[in-house]
């Protein structure tokens, strides 16, 4: 069974009528066994590829290669599926017309399903809503199935209005989870980062076809690593106070603060999905009403539940102080990953404006990007921000957008720049 | 893992427990408190005290309500509804032995812990007898909130006996009474010292001050700035003790109260109990009472705030009760309004011979 710690970041100090409390609360899980495996249920895995009439030969061969790689890592015993997209969605395997629609994964159907996946060939459109909805019904087909995960590649940007994706998204959120894959650089990185973080999951470039097989063996490695399917974060907060945010800031930045659903009056519910042995931060900020010098309280309960099991507490304190010396100090986790939210964010801004023409404002942004990751020490930000941006004086922000930039250099940028590291010691 | 004082759940790496706030793995919990033998016992020329040396009993903890909102207090020490930080036992508590005495022994507003001590006794059969004690933990050293209670209830515990009559003179008398006061305060010494980490640095250590009522006969001893007060009905007030502090020294030098209360370094104490202290001997006196009126032990976190005499006086007056807990509540309430800047305990006994 899996164990879960949880450790607490914050100063809990407020000056005389000081109101916000500001904590990072470090989960970490342990002895997670592996997926379908904890004795709550089945582990499902869908892989979709995109079969438009986009994908040229060679990344169609080398998202079949990829694809029955990803079926290799995949724990015999597990259901699985295989979903061919493009203008509709088409179950390649298994090859059934009723009744459930993903089978047990062994030697025989481990077979059958790579020799589907070499049967597929590239034509038609692109439209991913279709894809979702398929994958939704296969899961729903295997009431033994608890632990959804869908790995999805495309190559091209979604021909459908985004309220119809949108609508497909909401769909699919809190029942299934996806990794999402952009083949090439004529995807887009908003419209796929926009699937994955609803259904907590990555999002990241694979910009050449012979780089597929290791990235999805990648993937389906983690995802046959998580023995806990699903886990809740919890976040009670004292009578008359406000949850100002909830969100994740490691391994990435997700705003959880809108996925609220109540558990109680005080108490609400995040979802997290299912952990492997992993560790992830949260950075919580509560709102409280102020009261007297010297008075303590409890700011937020912050847990981390499995169904109506709590397996970890950590505890949010305000104490109210005259003391400017322990008042005026920033927990260092805290700055760190506040630090690291607005580098997301600034280098998202950075991109859209520089893809709109705005050079000034991608300037700005970007620079203070290059600032804030060398601050925090965002080694990967920083390499990615060099192919895009030539940097004058890091510790200023100073920088010069690159005259000639490869697309696939800026959208792993795009797609990278959710990514956070920790504290440096 | 439980906390060994209050049974609650403990976190594996718990230093102290969220629900009492004991110690953890110190084996020094309220409840194994035991007392040593005062160790100048044996060469005592006149009579030797008689101490019931009976284990001290804790009560238990029940849920609790929030003091603030009225809701339960969770495992986890604060209120599961506005999540206010209940106060744990060691942080807020009092003691009533019987309806003519009582105190109360509380954290303040800005220390973040009570190192100050009460304990209480008291029998109602006539002559009508008590016994208060108050020791101030030195927040400078480790351990002196444990420290501090194990001392002043191991001096409570040695002084709980009639006091030797002696020859049946009164000079007699009051020799065996400073025996017996002065091996209390050597109790509290040995429990202060038995209950320090031997490797610390900086020692567990506290103030002392007992104070004897026994029907009209009040007797006090001191080591530090904790004081014993009377106040006669009617009157304005009279300190007993006299403080082992600099601005007492200032004082005896010609220094007036309030200047040398003031002084830099006024609060430091020149005597005190612990393991690097030079002098465990207190000072003692008497006083015999010919009316009624109310005997007072308090540490500095009240006079602090209300030096002279008759200043306490005033607010006693104030506070509008006879009842010893509810007066001795309102003397706390009243020192934490005028700032709270140490801990606070007043100890009263309504004295009517």
């Amino acid at each position: 069974m899996a164990d879960f710690t949880a450790a607490v970041y914050q100063n809990e100090f407020l000056a005389d009528g000081g109101t916000d409390v500001q904590a990072i609360v470090s989960v970490t899980c342990a002895n997670a066994g592996k997926a379908g495996q904890g004795g709550s249920g089945d582990a499902g895995e869908i892989i979709i590829i995109d079969t438009s009439g986009s994908m040229g030969v060679e990344t169609m061969e080398g998202a079949k290669a990829a694809a029955i790689a990803a079926l290799n890592e995949i724990v015999d015993g597990t259901w699985f599926s295989v979903i061919s997209g493009n203008g509709a969605a088409f179950l390649a395997y298994p090859n059934v017309r009723s009744g459930p629609g993903m089978v047990r994964m062994d030697d025989r159907t481990r077979g059958e399903g790579a020799r589907a996946i070499n049967a597929l060939s590239a034509a038609g459109g692109t439209v991913i809503s279709t894809w979702l909805d398929l994958a939704g019904t296969l899961f729903a087909s295997v009431p033994e199935v608890t632990q959804r995960h869908v790995l999805l590649l495309t190559d091209g940007e979604n021909n459908e209005p985004a309220s119809v994706l949108d609508a497909a998204i909401r769909r699919a959120t809190n029942y299934y989870q996806a990794d999402c894959r952009g083949a090439g650089t004529d995807w887009k990185v908003s419209e796929i980062r926009r699937i994955a973080q609803a259904l907590l999951g990555t999002v990241d470039i694979i910009p050449e076809p012979a780089q597929m097989e290791a990235q999805f063996q990648e993937i389906m490695r983690a995802s046959m690593s998580r023995g806990v399917s699903d886990a809740q974060l919890r976040v009670w907060a004292p009578q008359g106070a406000q949850v100002v945010f909830v969100r994740q800031v490691l391994p990435t930045v997700e705003d959880l603060t809108a996925r609220r659903t109540a558990v109680n009056d005080l108490t609400g519910a995040y979802p997290t999905g299912a952990w492997s042995d992993e560790t992830r931060d949260y950075h919580v900020s509560v709102r409280l009403p102020a009261k007297a010098l010297g008075q303590e309280q409890l700011a937020a309960r912050v847990q981390i539940a499995i169904g109506d099991d709590v397996k970890a507490q950590g505890l949010v304190k305000a104490k109210w102080s005259s003391d400017d010396n322990l008042t005026a100090r920033i927990d260092s986790q805290v700055a760190h990953y506040t630090g690291q939210t607005e580098l997301a964010a600034v280098i998202q801004e950075g991109l859209a404006a520089k893809s709109a023409g705005n050079e000034e404002l991608a300037t700005t942004k970007l620079g203070r990007a290059v600032q804030l990751a060398a601050e925090t020490g965002n080694d990967e930000a920083t390499a990615k921000l060099r192919k895009v941006v030539d940097v004058q004086d890091a510790e200023a922000g100073t920088v010069r957008l690159k005259k000639a930039v490869e697309k696939a250099d800026e959208m792993a940028l795009d797609t990278a720049s959710t990514k956070t590291t920790r504290v440096r010691k | 893992m439980t906390c060994s004082s209050c049974g609650a759940d403990l976190a594996a790496d718990a230093l102290f427990c969220e629900a009492c706030g004991a110690k953890v793995g110190s084996g020094q919990a309220p409840t194994a408190l035991t007392v040593p033998v005062g160790a100048t016992d044996e060469d005592s020329p006149i009579s030797t005290p008689t101490a019931v040396r009976a284990p001290v009993e804790v009560s238990a903890p029940q849920a609790r309500t929030c003091a603030e909102c009225g809701g339960t207090v969770g495992a986890d020490g604060y209120c599961e509804s506005c999540g206010l930080k209940a106060a744990s036992e060691r942080d807020h508590f009092r003691e009533a032995p019987t309806a003519w005495v009582g105190g109360v022994c509380d954290r303040g507003i800005v220390h973040t812990r009570n190192e100050d001590a009460m304990a209480l006794w008291a029998d109602d059969a006539a002559p009508r007898r008590a016994v208060l004690v108050v020791c101030d933990g030195v927040s400078s050293s480790k351990d002196s909130d444990v420290a501090s209670l194990a001392g002043a209830r191991a001096a409570r515990e040695v002084l709980r006996p009639a006091m030797p009559q002696g020859m049946g003179t009164a000079e007699s008398a009051d020799a065996a009474a400073t025996k017996v006061l002065t091996s209390a305060a050597a109790a509290a010494n040995t429990a202060v010292v038995a209950h320090t980490d031997p490797a610390s640095e900086s020692p567990a250590s506290c103030t002392f001050v007992a104070l004897t009522i026994d029907g009209n006969l009040l007797r006090h001893a001191n080591i530090g700035d904790s004081r014993a007060y009377w106040f006669a009905d009617g009157g304005a007030g009279v300190q007993l003790t006299v403080d082992d502090s600099m601005a007492q020294m200032l004082m005896a030098g010609g220094t007036a109260r309030a200047e040398a209360e003031a002084a830099p370094q006024a609060h430091a104490i020149t005597k005190w109990l612990g393991r690097d202290s030079p002098d465990i001997v207190p000072v003692v006196g008497s006083l015999v009472v010919d009316g009624p009126g109310w005997a007072m032990a308090c540490s500095d976190g009240l006079w602090n705030y209300a030096s002279e005499p008759s200043a306490i006086r005033a607010q006693m007056d104030a506070a509008g009760t006879t009842d010893p807990g509810a007066l001795a509540l309102a003397l706390v309430e009243f020192a934490k309004a005028a700032g709270g800047h140490d801990n606070i305990t007043v100890a009263l006994a309504r004295v009517e011979p």
